[in-house]
């Protein structure tokens, strides 16, 4: 676990869009449930793919709680207040992100940042790879025109 | 599907690093010995819970045999109890003690088998929250 934290920190540091204290909290969450997990664990070598769907859910569950509704302007406010990333010099990229619905955020994250193929992210999000195909298409699209790239 | 080389060298130039992986693991193991403290705890406490039930069930079989053994032993036109004041209601009352009292101590240990039975199902959800929260198979 300890070698697998910051990728799964990095991972939901870019899902929170930049909001540390957040990010931070889910990871635990979702380690301590990988924990009481582990027992029934089968898929040997493929612990940060199990990993980081049980991040992702914790992730979607959290959300889902908080019923999530932020357009940029209140998004621009949280990410340049305390909770954003201070080492983080760009912050386009994070409020561009939060303007992404969580699962397509969570796809091109795994997909750009974590380096997984459309298979892996499939499994990861637990939907088809067509799905992932259209978030990975409508993400980048919507991302390009936010950070005019 | 190709990536966008842009989008890529932007995600790679501000892959977050972290100097405080130390607080982290140890807020990490602060939370997790909690829970394995809960853990602990839970298990102690079904265990209780699982010896509480043999013994009752234990005591239940053996009170039950006893009791039926009693009213097999007794005479067959002697009733098990009667009653000073003899009215209609009463007599038909000790005419039916051996019926009743079967009636009743069949109730009794039926009523018995559901709590016990209930108990079991309660243990088994509180196992399964404590146990497993996410599903294992990752396809």
């Amino acid at each position: 676990m300890e070698r697998e934290q910051e990728a799964l920190r990095g991972f939901l540091l870019y899902l929170c869009c930049g909001n540390k204290e957040e990010a931070d909290d889910i990871a635990q969450n979702a380690l301590m449930k990988a924990y009481l997990s582990s027992t029934g664990y089968q898929e040997k070598g493929r612990f940060r793919s199990w990993l980081f769907k049980i991040a992702h859910n914790t992730f979607l569950n959290h959300k889902a709680s908080l019923r999530y509704t932020e357009s940029i302007e209140e998004a621009r406010e949280l990410v340049s207040s305390t909770a954003a990333d201070a080492s983080f010099e760009h912050q386009d990229l994070y409020l561009a992100l939060r303007t992404l619905p969580p699962k397509e955020r969570s796809a091109i994250t795994l997909f750009y940042l974590n380096g997984y193929n459309i298979k892996e992210i499939a499994a990861i999000t637990e939907a088809s790879e067509d799905a992932v195909k259209k978030q990975l298409s409508r993400g980048r699209d919507q991302l390009k025109e936010k950070l005019k790239l | 599907m190709n990536k966008d080389k842009a989008l890529e060298d932007l995600f790679l130039a501000q892959k977050p690093q972290f100097d405080d992986n130390e607080a982290f693991m140890a807020s990490l193991n602060k939370r997790l010995d909690a829970v394995e403290y809960i853990k602990q705890h839970q298990e102690a406490t079904i265990r209780h819970y699982k010896m509480a039930l043999v013994v009752a069930f234990v005591v239940g079989i053996i009170s039950g045999a006893v009791t039926i053994a009693f009213l097999l032993s007794t005479p067959a036109a002697v009733p098990l109890f009667t009653f000073r004041v003899q009215t209609g209601w009463l007599s038909w009352l000790a005419a039916n003690s051996r019926i009743l009292t079967a009636t009743a101590l069949s109730l009794l240990m039926t009523f018995g088998l559901i709590s016990i039975v209930g108990n079991i199902q309660d243990i088994r959800s509180m196992r399964s929250k404590a146990g497993c929260v996410i599903p294992s198979s990752f396809h």
